[in-house]
């Protein structure tokens, strides 16, 4: 394997916080709560972005062990057209949602770059805020997103462990863990404004990962300093191929990483998606998250359609309607913000000056 | 003499709110009005034309005698800012642009270079040009020449309601400065709006401190208290702060007497 970058095992870079993600106690869990909140609360308010995801395609050229969209299940496949991109994003709207996130899976010959382009740039039509969860692109192509109106791209690294990952990734373009770790990099080089990093909890053992993206986090706000760096909390869910993981991630450690993340990086979003349940999500409101998902299909031409057959990538865990979901926030005293940005600034950074 | 002059605006009261972090647009609105507030800022990217529910223009530019500072939070450059005031220009009718651009979206720092750039392009386009601003009283004679209305210099970051930290560099923007000096971000606490006023600011803009407050409407009335009695103790004239002991031998007898 070609060299690793020097920051994925610079502990300095994580030290301040490494204490405080091995405790175990709830007396210490309870003191960074409240200081997560006290962080939360004044450099974002009583706030909380939504988004919603979109997923375009469930085509996939890899064979990831852990997602209902491997090449290897048998679940028909399904692409959304024009047509049907612009329905749903019109059925997204109706909703009130000004935030989407555009899924496919890895590149193959149906679902490839064009395509994707095409789909931003119907979204950017209808949405001010159009972000990109897709597979790992090159500068110029990041740079034709951003120039289309693409805003920010999410990508997990799924697991910060390079023999772990191997493992888990069977087959496919995404075998190259290297290019997917520089893959936020690229994108910030090309343009796109803000980048979505996290690993996909319960692959590898929860303190090194929860330290290897921290690390992660750091590196990228202190080398492009124009570009928003954002980091999800994902943990595995149960989906079609049945992968049970390897490491049990409890609530209260996910607590934990979270209210750590926001203590050592107090700026930045953190993000909770319905792969959590109402409980949690609700319970972590202001206490660290500031962006979450709403009204979440997970199956591809899911808003339209009521029944989609398609397989989804994993099974929502909170599946509140919007309008419920709202109403939780509501009576937490937080206002859910369905636009939160604006057309106005959809221009690709100045690749020259970020790097 | 007793009212704030923006432009060809004026303004009895000396407070100035900012709209977001609020736990609803509810909230806001009787913290808007508890504070008898005359001019509040609100972000273009919270015009929401979609989704009403989700707006806040909507529901401030029903409250009557109200003037709207759109600002251009989001913007990285001065580009990116200039379209966002003519855009805003358009949906709220009003001239009065408060500019912020903060490349960095993680701590929000104004960049003076693109701040400066705005500014002028702006100013020579009628607005009246608010511009939120490291305090940096050489930025803040440049911005005035180029027909800035006012200087925003921040007391501390926003969000961190860490108070006057820059209250040295304010003193400087305040003696040196023709137009009016309004303190925006960092501070906490209706006393730090105060010292504010005292020191010879002509108002002070405040937002975080009154949306995350246990009770915004209270704490927004707690500010314009504040605010108005810095600007009257400023108007009645401090008594001086002690100077140094006088020396028992007087540093001017070789002087002489006087004749």
């Amino acid at each position: 394997m070609s060299s690793l970058p020097a920051w994925l095992t610079d502990e300095r870079l994580s030290a301040d916080i490494e204490p405080l993600l091995r405790q175990m106690d709830d007396e210490s869990l309870e003191r960074l709560a409240a200081e997560a909140q006290a962080v939360t609360l004044r450099r974002f308010g009583r706030i909380i972005s939504l988004y919603a995801p979109l997923y375009l395609s469930n085509f996939c050229s890899s064979g990831c062990v852990y997602c209902g969209f491997a090449s290897d299940r048998t679940s028909p496949r399904r692409k959304l057209d024009v047509g049907e991109i612009e329905k749903e994003l019109m059925a997204m709207k109706a909703l009130g949602i000004g935030d989407v996130l555009l899924l496919t899976g890895e590149r193959t010959a149906a679902v490839g770059f064009d395509y994707l382009r095409r789909a931003v740039e119907i979204a950017a039509r209808h949405m001010p805020r159009v972000v990109v969860e897709a597979f790992p692109m090159s500068v110029a192509e990041y740079r034709g997103l951003a120039e289309c109106g693409c805003t920010g791209i999410t990508i997990y690294q799924e697991t910060y462990d390079p023999e772990n990952y191997r493992e888990l990734h069977r087959w496919g373009p995404k075998q190259d863990f290297l290019e997917r770790l520089e893959t936020p990099e690229r994108a910030i080089t090309g343009g796109i404004r803000s980048v979505g990093i996290g690993a996909l909890l319960g692959l590898s053992e929860p303190v090194g990962e929860a330290l290897a993206v921290l690390r992660h986090a750091r590196h990228l706000c202190r080398t492009y300093w124009k570009a928003g760096v954002s980091v999800s909390f994902p943990r595995i869910r149960p989906q079609e191929g049945g992968f049970q993981p390897n490491f049990t991630v409890s609530d209260r450690f996910l607590a934990r990483m979270i209210f750590a993340f926001r203590v050592g990086m107090a700026d930045v979003d953190l993000v909770l998606s319905t792969r959590e349940s109402s409980t949690f999500r609700d319970g972590m409101a202001g206490l660290g998250i500031t962006r979450m998902s709403i009204a979440s299909r997970t199956t591809v031409g899911g808003y339209v359609e009521a029944d989609a057959t398609s397989a989804s990538q994993f099974e929502v865990c909170d599946d509140r309607s919007a309008e419920a979901f709202c109403a939780a926030l509501r009576a937490k005293n937080f206002d859910p913000v369905f636009k939160n940005w604006d057309a106005a600034y959809n221009n690709p950074l100045a690749a020259e000056e970020s790097a | 003499m007793n009212s704030l002059r923006l432009g060809s605006y004026t303004f009895s009261s000396r407070l100035i709110l900012g709209t977001g972090k609020f736990s609803s647009a509810s909230a806001m609105i009787e913290a808007v009005r508890a504070s008898g507030t005359q001019l509040v800022t609100v972000a273009l990217r919270r015009f929401n034309r979609e989704q009403l529910e989700d707006d806040l223009f909507g529901p401030l530019s029903e409250i009557e005698g109200l003037t709207l500072m759109p600002n251009t939070s989001g913007a990285a450059t001065a580009r990116e800012a200039v379209k966002a005031a003519r855009i805003s220009r358009e949906l709220s009718g009003s001239p009065f642009i408060k500019v912020e651009i903060h490349p960095n979206p993680h701590h929000l720092m104004p960049d003076p270079i693109e701040t400066w750039e705005a500014c002028k392009i702006l100013a020579a386009e009628g607005f009246i040009v608010m511009p939120y601003i490291p305090a940096d009283p050489v930025l803040a004679k440049r911005l005035e020449e180029v027909g800035c209305s006012s200087v925003m210099p921040l007391g501390s970051a926003i969000g961190s309601g860490q108070g006057l930290s820059t209250a040295e560099m304010v003193k400087l923007i305040i003696r040196e400065s023709n137009i009016p000096v309004i303190v925006d971000a960092g501070l906490r606490s209706p006393s730090e709006a105060c010292a504010a006023m005292e020191m010879g600011c002509e108002a002070v803009l405040v937002n975080s401190a009154v949306a995350v407050a246990r009770d915004p409407a209270a704490m927004a009335s707690a500010f314009a208290k504040a605010v108005e009695a810095g600007f009257e103790a400023r108007n009645a004239g401090l008594m001086p702060r002690s100077g140094a002991a006088v020396a028992t031998s007087l540093l001017t007898s070789f002087l002489g007497a006087a004749s």
